[in-house]
């Protein structure tokens, strides 16, 4: 990651003038999954991006070290050389933009990355994940806890009963808080869209949450029934527009949960490029918070170079 | 675009480009080789391609021909219109499920065959995705079907020609086809150029649905002396009034004067990022199917620019037709950069060739003319607004366009600005139960007069059909002028002339925006009160008609009844009739309102002279009309003076009767070229029958012909 976004005090006129249509959004949604998109080359080239995009993730109750260390080789790794070697990609650096665990596991992630010699990122979501609903300072200890443990960035949640209630100056106070527990580490805001209602309230809630410092926004926790939709994407992405254009600062925006096509992975890149333009095309603005996805890209580009489709059991596991 | 240096994954995976998408065109090229490249007409089911026309080149967008298209001589006018009128006896012969399973079948062809028709329409700058034919088809399938059912005293036309400009968009052809096939009519199809392979290929797909040989016609070549010299065709059994409706309604004119200019106005309270998409789409990415002019609230005007450059930053060129429309373009830019325009272009590749990139342009008057009268081409223009009454003015303030965008989240706004919208540029309604009107008449009533559409001169429209009622002599009769405010009649004027008819418009279109705002049940009252007044002059009303027309006291009696009960009927009317909420097939509600067509002119006839009136004129003022009536001779009955005066203090205000003498097309000229006209069979044997029955479809069509019908669609999820 690059520049921060080092956020700008609250502006509630600004937050209060929100207006958004929910037939229009639900329509330039439509449009953008009907782009139609190059294959080939074109294809094969987009999915590495892609990849390279990634927040390889796992956020499961039954997490051990060894589970996380495979995730961490196959982050690395995350498409066989052999692969990359026939498109001339294999110095090129594709791995994913980071591993993503929960704090208790940071270290271990740490750990297993170092031993592999990488410099690989390591995401830590926190604050009460998923959601959010235990005391403030205990979520500011987690915060601290995954940063001194190697986090390099973490994935705050939103509190959704500020944002429900409309407290936004109390919820920019928050994630104020969370940004300075922080410290260096690159801070994503995840705003639980599943839970907030009204696209009104995620364009409100996106444009407080980088008023507050947030490096990225983030869609979801994964964990709620609703989660990255196409829609609620294009109302968070047009927020980063308008902040981007008041403020000069670029934010970067990452949907994570239910992404696990190929296919998907090039409308979110093409929405991107649709909506921001093709700045916001890199790990540095953009990520795909995902576990399964990894696999179906993989099984694209096995096909693009054999002409033939793997059975999963030839790809390395994750 | 092979593997060339500059495409390999690790360059596209640093510039991120799109790559090549274009579309196959496999199956349209096919279809083209199969008819040899060379559309000739469609007649009676069958290709026809003589080798001794003239043709017409059709271009692609890099500027290649793709096709030519035949132009068709007198020989095949001849040959089209007499394969339609025994089309039109086959076709109008069938039961309604008959008619409804062939426009079911054609729309599962569409279906079949709908790789082939979408690159076939792809070849026109104006496609139109054969999903939403499929569901036009099915929906006047539907009507096609409940015909007798719900229109039970209606019955077609007989040949209805459709013409449409070189630019039209297909979609907006079959909107006129589709229903007037569905409501048992046979149609001559004069496609512009670019909408030729398509309206062959689906009249083509129609023969093979099952529809009757020469129920559609397809005539390629000049539209306008194509459309004029089938028009002329005594056989041809749809009047001139029909190809002025099919015409209007699809801007087929010539100037661009008449070109649809639609207002797309934002609201400081709107989506603004929405507003932008959507303004985007509507002016560069569906390519015109009305050119489109951006009102922009003045306190969001900087945020609205600032993401109308960024959008634009994505957008290609497009290409323009030919070299005239390009020079059209240019001069059109620098013209409103003369006046101070700045703009905002796209940013994609350089133009080449024909192309032009989609250009706003930020700051123009509404005075320039890019506004008043817009070129084709990817342009659109940009004006700031203070207010939301400026907002609504400016969106108004042009004599042509049938649509208006309005953006707000305020639903109480968009509903009062959608209301207070209103063009003069009457032409027809399309689309639902109103828009069938257009292609039905009343079972009872007789055809129109064959001469009108004989002697039609297709530029001069209105003064033509004035002719053709003989409304054209320069002297003789007398007026009648009632000041606006109805106080008194001024004057018996023996030469009415086009002076009267000036005094007679302004004081009309003073009085009725006021009155079209008054609640229906004012305007009934006034009605009612009207009646009542004719009611107590009775005898003396009686007496006046029998003496002018030479009827027996019994009869001109019988005429005074009828006329206080046709009143009457009208004022019932005022209240009963609603608009409706329509389904509709895109998410939202849509809200169907008959509106008044604002000042209407009346030519009346000769014979009943009071129920002719009361008729024409009860339904116009029930409506909210105001009226100007142009009488043939001087045979208005003294009486009417007095019952108008009679009843002043509500209604004539309102009327603002003016009655003059020949001089109608004075007014129809100037301001309204394309006015809705409405031609009655009168002239016939029995000069009386058609006043006299109150037949439901008589009166349904003759409110019909004083209404516009305005569709408010709201769009919610």
């Amino acid at each position: 990651m690059s520049v921060r976004n080092p956020g700008m005090k609250i502006d509630l006129e600004w937050v209060s003038k929100v207006r958004v249509n929910t037939q229009a959004v639900l329509n330039r949604a439509q449009q953008i999954q009907s782009i139609k998109l190059a294959k080939k080359q074109w294809q094969a080239a987009w999915l590495l991006k892609a990849v390279t995009c990634i927040d390889l993730t796992t956020l499961g109750g039954d997490d051990t070290q060894s589970n996380v260390h495979r995730l961490c080789m196959k982050a690395v790794q995350p498409v066989p050389r052999e692969l990359l070697g026939s498109l001339a990609m294999q110095d090129k650096g594709v791995r994913t933009a980071a591993v993503c665990v929960y704090p208790s596991r940071v270290a271990d992630a740490v750990r297993s990355l170092k031993a592999a010699n990488s410099n690989l990122p390591v995401a830590s979501v926190a604050t009460g994940f998923p959601a959010g609903q235990t005391p403030l300072r205990a979520r500011l200890e987690e915060v601290r806890a995954a940063v001194a443990d190697g986090a390099s960035e973490v994935d705050i949640v939103i509190n959704r009963t500020l944002a429900l209630t409309g407290q936004w100056e109390a919820m920019y106070d928050e994630i104020r808080q969370f940004r300075e527990a922080c410290g260096d580490a690159h801070m994503k805001s995840i705003l639980a869209t599943g839970e907030l209602g009204t696209f009104t309230n995620v364009y409100k809630a996106s444009l407080v949450s980088m008023m507050a410092g947030s490096d990225f926004i983030k869609t979801s926790t994964g964990k709620e029934s609703v989660n990255a939709t196409y829609p609620v994407a294009i109302v968070m992405v047009r927020a980063i527009r308008d902040y981007f254009l008041h403020t000069g600062h670029k934010v970067g925006f990452k949907p994570a949960g239910g992404i696990r096509t190929a296919q998907e992975s090039l409308v979110w890149l093409t929405l991107m490029k649709e909506e921001l333009g093709p700045q916001w095309l890199g790990p540095h603005l953009f990520r795909l918070g995902a576990s399964s996805l990894l696999a179906d890209i993989e099984r694209q580009i096995f096909h693009y170079v054999t002409g033939r489709y793997p059975a999963l059991n030839e790809l390395p596991m994750a | 675009m092979a593997d060339g240096p500059s495409n390999t994954v690790f360059d596209i995976f640093l510039s991120m480009e799109s790559g090549p998408t274009g579309p196959s065109a496999a199956t349209s090229q096919a279809w083209l080789e199969s008819r040899s490249r060379a559309l000739g007409p469609l007649i009676h089911g069958r290709f026809t391609a003589p080798d001794d026309r003239w043709t017409r080149s059709l271009k692609d967008a890099k500027g290649d021909s793709v096709c030519s298209v035949l132009c068709a001589v007198e020989e095949d006018i001849s040959q089209g219109v007499s394969s339609s009128a025994s089309g039109f006896l086959s076709w109008s012969a069938l039961s309604c499920h008959q008619r409804a399973t062939v426009l079911l079948k054609w729309a599962s062809a569409l279906g079949q065959y709908g790789p082939c028709v979408a690159e076939v329409s792809d070849l026109s700058p104006a496609s139109c995705p054969p999903a939403s034919l499929v569901r036009l088809a099915q929906y006047y399938s539907s009507w096609a079907q409940l015909r007798d059912t719900l229109l039970p005293h209606w019955s077609p036309l007989g040949v209805v020609e459709v013409v449409v400009s070189d630019d039209c968009p297909l979609y907006f052809l079959m909107l006129k086809v589709l229903p007037a096939l569905a409501m048992g009519n046979s149609v001559l199809v004069v496609p512009g150029l670019s909408t030729a392979p398509s309206a062959l290929l689906l009249a083509q797909l129609f023969t093979e649905a099952g529809l009757p040989a020469g129920a559609l016609n397809v005539l390629t070549g000049n539209v306008v002396s194509l459309g004029a010299a089938v028009a002329c065709n005594p056989t041809v059994r749809s009047d001139g009034a029909e190809l002025c409706r099919a015409a209007a309604g699809v801007s087929v004119s010539m100037s661009c004067s008449t070109r649809a200019v639609c207002p797309f106005i934002v609201f400081e309270s709107a989506d603004v990022d929405s507003a932008v998409d959507g303004a985007i789409e509507a002016a560069f990415e569906k390519r015109k199917e009305v050119q489109w002019v951006l009102y922009v609230q003045e306190s969001v005007m900087d945020s609205v620019v600032a993401r109308l450059r960024l959008r634009m930053a994505g957008l290609q060129c497009e290409a323009l037709r030919d070299e005239a429309e390009h020079s059209l373009v240019e001069a059109a830019v620098l013209g409103a950069q003369q006046q101070g325009a700045t703009l905002i272009q796209a940013g994609g590749p350089p133009a080449t060739g024909l192309q032009y990139p989609p250009t706003v342009l930020c700051g123009v008057a509404p005075s320039s003319p890019c506004v008043s009268c817009p070129t084709p081409g990817p342009l659109l223009p940009l004006l700031a607004f203070r207010s939301h009454a400026e907002g609504v003015t400016l969106g108004n303030h042009s004599p042509h366009g049938h649509a208006a965008s309005i953006w707000t989240e305020d639903l109480t706004l968009a509903l009062e600005a959608a209301k207070s919208g209103h063009k003069d540029s009457g032409s027809c309604t399309d689309g639902g139960q109103e828009g069938l009107y257009q292609f039905l008449q009343p079972s009872s009533s007789p055809s129109p007069p064959r001469s009108s559409p004989a002697s039609l001169d297709y530029n001069q429209f209105g003064s033509q059909f004035v002719g053709g009622k003989s409304c054209k002599s320069q002297s003789g009769g007398s007026v009648v002028v009632q000041a606006p405010d109805g106080a008194s009649v001024l004057a018996y004027c023996p030469d009415g002339g086009r002076k009267d008819v000036r005094n007679a418009v302004e004081a009309a279109s003073k009085v009725q925006p006021g009155w079209m705002k008054k609640a229906p049940s004012a305007r009934a009252q006034s009605l009612y009160s009207l009646a009542k007044g004719l009611e107590a002059k009775r005898q003396e009303m009686a007496a006046s008609i029998s003496a002018q027309t030479g009827l027996s006291l019994d009869e001109a009696d019988q005429e005074v009844e009828l006329s206080v009960g046709r009143l009457t009927d009208w004022a019932a009317r005022c209240t009963q009739v609603q608009g409706g909420a329509p389904a509709v097939p895109q998410a939202g509600s849509a809200l169907s309102l008959p509106e008044a067509l604002g000042v209407v002119g009346v030519i009346l006839p000769d014979n009943k002279p009071l129920l002719s009136l009361v008729t024409l004129l009860g339904a116009a003022v029930a409506m909210g009309n105001a009226v100007v009536m142009v009488l043939q001779a001087s045979d208005l009955p003294a009486g009417l003076v007095n019952i108008i005066s009679g009843a002043r203090d509500q209604l004539t205000v309102a009327l603002a009767n003016h009655n003059v003498i020949k001089a109608g097309c004075q007014y129809l000229q100037h301001t309204a070229p394309f006015k809705t006209l409405w031609l009655h069979g009168q002239g016939s044997g029995d000069q009386g029958s058609f006043w006299a029955p109150a037949s439901p479809a008589l009166l349904e069509e003759t409110w019909q012909q004083a209404t516009q019908w305005k569709s408010i669609w709201i769009p919610t999820a």
